[in-house]
């Protein structure tokens, strides 16, 4: 039996309780102790309001139930987000969690739908979306477990409160035996023959000694920016949004099952409807807008009240080079920042943690291990950070410096293939790790106005009026499906009715 | 003024050729595609054999082509694994057989269940827990495959005699209405970095929108073009010829090959249905052609029938796969050892891609640069795959062998060593032509055995680990006592039920 190795988890927010959550969960007892340290004083950002599907394995993985967790945390159901005027004003489209109908006669769908296009059929490609229908009808349930049928054809994720979410694991972990430490760190011991950290001073004199090190500090990346030195990589030329200001406001009418992310004069806006409020934000960059102006801007765009005064949060997009180094892995905030643009924050924290439980060192730390988390985590950031761009930097938007700025800028060299491929000929290359899959592409591609030149010859196999006959009926089906979903609102209701708030929303900042 | 792609023409040879052919006219013949092809005159030996994986299986579906048609036209055996003897010193031999990925219920791969287990004292080799190297030492074909009942279920390919399964995907191509001619190239003429027309021997001129070099790995048309220069792989595959022969048939049939390592290569047995074909390769610096063919019968333990043939062996990559209007399958874009069943899927592979990425206008091909790089991806990950059999040999003080632990290994590979000895884990890349339980069931073979294994396995119950190992025997156990051996699914193909001819169109 391998010697338990002492963790010592640095920072409490979400990052830190779901990796406290997930490793008392999924690691043998006896293969470590785990101890989170934490200062009620440091507030902690709470990533993401808004969520990915894959967090629905996380929380199977550590044995959360849905509605208990829905409830602690006033979450609701996200079919998808809607992108309003990004890419040109006045448009709209939803990237879906889901397809955009089925390959048929050996052509995948997007072909079959692309010839129709020049041969007369009238729908947008988002009328053969079944989690887009719904989402636009505010109607919910669950997706079929049968993969053969329409309504398998979709998934879902949540909006919930991140900081009730790690509150909840918070509980979930010290009920399992994590141990939290109040108080902060002064300083920090490295040792001299490794170089890997010995052991955190804490400003109470107290000296907390680890084998294995996790960084959930935020933004001050205390331990593998600060302490092991990592350098950080700036991704602002791509993604020039440097601040943002959050504020709640009191639950809106328009429930909607989807997150809403409207372009800005300098950024863009988002809207995140949960049980008891609804969260929202603009993120900007300071070089086109200056902060007041901004929180202005914010606040005449809210479809309900505000509950609090908005507050500001500043920050960079890009990474830090490595994110596990000696004996030290960086998650969250703390290894890096990607805007909530397309809702991977917890996600990256997620995904972080699921490659770290398989590849968890024992003391000698395993330089191969290591090898293969910072390939995987690399593989992560970059593609998420080249979908991001995408939404920048596609479209005819040009009424706004940031707007003309991201069409022009020099785009990474694989995004930029990906664009030029799918102009062509609607080409989606397919990828193993990470996100995001063809259907997501294909939506924000579309959605922002890049229709491809040619499609597939396979797609010419079918008759055309068969083809054309087959995409109607598909239409109406899915129309005749959502007609018999529940609405969201009452969907919420029945499955995960949050007990009324008492207290005033906390006036945190959210991202 | 953009202009669809319509004429394609395929200069080809063999099976790669026709299976090309036959693809293309299947997916496209309804679209206005026009496809014709040049025949070059064949390569193949008459003892030459295919062995090919599963995914051949695969592909004949997709071009409804019966599976008693092909065993029956081409003396064919199933393939049920690969069995690979004397590369790891005294080691005992193991076999590659080929399950399928077992569905997601958990992450728990069940190699880690089987690493701990041997930690704790388990004596069961690891392929007594797949169920196609099972099979495969049962004699057995795993036809369950398609059942969702089944706990476990494993592939099969095939093996063929070359010339007959080339002559019978040429009669499928033709029969779906491809035109074909018969000549060799005389001259290519290059426009920039295109091909604007070929000069047949007999004085025709042959223009078109793509055309497709399935010549093998003497790559007449790719060639000619600036950027297809070959890039040797010779460092890591260090056999530079190659001999085929033929032994008296095997009776009944194994159901894998026979990979024997010797002291200046290897030696395969592969069992046809009225024959045994031999192929050995080796390093003709230690051994000379002569000598290679003098010692094949007792090398290979077996008596040779007929005469020997030695070639020339290439193992490599173009620097681009597709130039301009030019793309290469088959050899001609990479090559490889007639080892672990590849040979075909050099083909099909790069088919699939060109199919996934067909051109579609003839001003631009943005898509050979996608196509370039998936199937570069897919060469390396079958190149290391063969690698890792010379890397991890223990075959110690013979030279050749001494020498092949020595060299540097590829990049790739080198850090899936790392990891599988870390931690028994597998990382996957893009295009992949192996999963996960191959490269296991490989490194295991070859004897690399992980120090330490995933730490959720720790979580399991002792008594539901060794149940779950227990459970797993008597799955194998029933289900390989449930397969038809060699001799009755052949009995089946072969001599009942005889099947219609291929279908046209």
């Amino acid at each position: 039996m391998t010697e338990p190795l002492d963790v010592v988890i640095l920072g409490g927010g979400t990052a830190g309780w779901m990796a406290a959550a997930a490793l008392v969960s999924s690691l043998p007892p006896g293969r470590c102790r785990l101890r989170l340290i934490e200062s009620e004083e440091i507030g902690t950002v709470g990533v993401g309001e808004a969520t990915l599907p894959q967090m629905k394995n996380f929380n199977r993985g550590i044995g959360i139930d849905e509605a208990e967790m829905m409830r602690a945390t006033n979450a609701t159901f996200k079919l998808g987000i809607q992108f309003v005027d990004w890419g040109f004003k006045g448009s709209r489209y939803i990237h879906p969690f889901g397809i955009h109908g089925p390959a048929a006669e050996g052509s995948s769908f997007r072909h079959r739908w692309l010839r129709a296009l020049r041969h007369g059929l009238k729908s947008d490609i988002q009328e053969f979306s079944l989690a887009i229908v719904a989402a636009e009808a505010n109607r919910f349930d669950f997706p079929d477990d049968r993969k053969t049928t329409l309504k398998s054809t979709f998934d879902y994720a949540y909006h919930f409160d991140a900081s009730l979410y790690a509150d909840y694991l918070r509980r979930l972990s010290e009920s399992r035996g994590v141990t939290r430490t109040e108080g902060k760190v002064k300083t920090v011991e490295r040792s001299s023959e490794t170089g890997n950290i010995d052991a955190l001073v804490m400003e109470s004199g107290e000296r907390i000694c680890g084998d294995f090190f996790i960084d959930c500090s935020g933004f001050r990346s205390l331990l593998l920016g600060n302490t092991l030195g990592i350098e950080w990589e700036d991704w602002s030329k791509w993604l020039p949004c440097d601040r943002a200001w959050a504020v709640p406001s009191e639950r809106a009418k328009d429930f909607t099952p989807y997150t809403r992310s409207t372009a800005m004069e300098a950024g863009w806006r988002w809207r995140i409807p949960l049980q008891h409020r609804t969260g929202n934000g603009y993120v900007f960059s300071s070089s086109f807008i200056g902060e007041q102006e901004a929180a202005d801007a914010l606040l005449g765009e809210l479809d309900s009240a505000a509950a609090a005064e908005p507050r500001l949060l500043k920050f960079r997009a890009g990474r830090r080079a490595v994110n596990w180094e000696a004996n030290c892995v960086a998650l969250g905030l703390a290894s890096g920042f990607l805007e909530p643009l397309e809702s991977t924050s917890i996600y990256l924290i997620q995904m972080a943690i699921m490659h770290l439980v398989p590849l968890f060192p024992a003391k000698s730390m395993d330089p191969r291990l290591r090898y293969e988390f910072n390939r995987k985590i690399d593989l992560e950031y970059e593609r998420i950070r080249d979908f991001l761009i995408l939404h920048y930097h596609l479209g005819s938007r040009d009424d706004a410096e940031i707007w003309r700025y991201c069409r022009s800028m020099t785009i990474p060299e694989s995004l930029q293939r990906k664009i030029m491929l799918f102009r062509h000929s609607g080409i989606v290359e397919e990828y193993k790790d990470g996100l995001f899959n063809p259907p997501s592409w294909l939506s924000v591609f579309l959605g922002q106005g890049l229709v491809p030149e040619n499609y597939h010859p396979a797609a010419d196999v079918q008759a055309q009026d068969q083809l054309i006959t087959a995409l109607e009926d598909l239409r109406t089906d899915i129309r005749d499906h959502v007609e018999e979903m529940p609405g969201h609102e009452r969907f919420v209701a029945r499955y995960c009715e949050a007990p009324p708030v008492t207290e005033l929303p906390k006036a945190e900042m959210r991202l | 003024m953009t202009k669809r792609v319509e004429k394609v023409v395929i200069v080809g040879r063999d099976a790669p050729g026709w299976i090309t052919a036959a693809a293309i006219q299947h997916a496209l013949g309804r679209t206005g595609v026009s496809l014709r092809v040049i025949e070059l005159p064949s390569l193949l030996q008459g003892p030459d054999v295919y062995s090919a994986v599963p995914p051949l299986k695969g592909l004949h579906d997709q071009l409804r082509l019966d599976e008693r048609l092909v065993l029956r036209a081409c003396n064919g055996v199933p393939m049920v694994g690969q069995r690979f003897s004397n590369w790891s010193g005294p080691s005992a031999p193991f076999i590659h057989g080929y399950d399928d990925q077992p569905p997601a219920e958990s992450d728990l791969d069940f190699t880690q269940y089987w690493i701990k287990g041997r930690q704790q004292g388990l004596r069961s080799a690891f392929e007594n827990f797949s169920l196609g190297a099972m099979a495969a030492k049962a004699g057995r074909v795993p036809t369950g495959a398609a059942d969702p009942q089944q706990p476990l279920t494993a592939g099969y390919g095939y093996h063929l005699d070359a010339r007959r399964y080339s002559v019978l995907m040429k009669e499928v191509a033709v029969r779906r209405g491809v035109a074909t001619k018969t000549a060799s190239i005389a001259g290519v003429e290059l426009e920039g970095e295109r091909i604007r027309s070929l000069s047949l021997s007999d004085g025709e001129q042959v223009d078109a929108d793509l055309f497709i070099d399935a010549s093998g790995t003497e790559a007449t048309l790719i060639g000619h073009l600036p950027g297809a220069e070959f890039k040797s792989w010779r460092e890591w595959l260090p056999c530079d010829r190659m001999i085929v022969a033929s032994g008296n048939r095997l009776q009944p049939p194994p159901a894998f090959s026979q990979i024997s390592a010797f002291r200046d290569g290897w030696i395969g047995i592969f069992p046809l249905q009225d024959r045994a074909a031999v192929v050995g390769v080796f390093d003709s610096r230690l051994r000379s052609d002569r000598e290679m063919v003098e010692s094949l019968p007792v090398i290979a333990r077996l008596p040779i029938a007929g005469d020997a043939v030695v070639s020339e062996l290439r193992q490599g990559i173009r620097d681009s796969t597709w130039v301009g209007n030019c793309v290469a399958v088959g050899e001609a874009a990479f090559s490889l050892e007639p080892l672990d069943g590849v040979q075909l899927h050099i083909a099909h592979s790069c088919i699939s891609h060109l199919m996934a990425f067909f051109p579609v206008e003839t001003s631009a091909f943005p898509e050979a640069a996608v196509y370039d790089r998936g199937v570069r991806s897919i060469a390396e990950n079958m190149r290391d795959f063969q690698a890792a059999h010379y890397m991890l040999n223990r075959r110690f003080d013979d030279p050749f062998w001494d020498r092949c632990r020595d060299v540097p290994c590829p990049m790739t590979l080198q850090s899936r060593i790392d990891l599988f000895a870390a931690r028994g884990d597998v990382s996957l890349y893009q295009s992949e032509a192996f999963a996960a339980q191959d490269w296991a069931s490989l490194f295991l073979g070859h004897g690399l055995m992980p120090e330490t294994c995933d730490p959720r396995v720790d979580l399991i119950p002792e008594e539901d680990h060794i149940a779950k190992v227990h459970q797993r025997l008597q799955d194998i156990l029933a289900l390989v006592g449930a397969m038809p051996p060699v001799d009755e699914f052949l009995a089946n193909a072969v001599y009942q039920n005889r099947p219609e001819v291929a279908q046209g169109g």
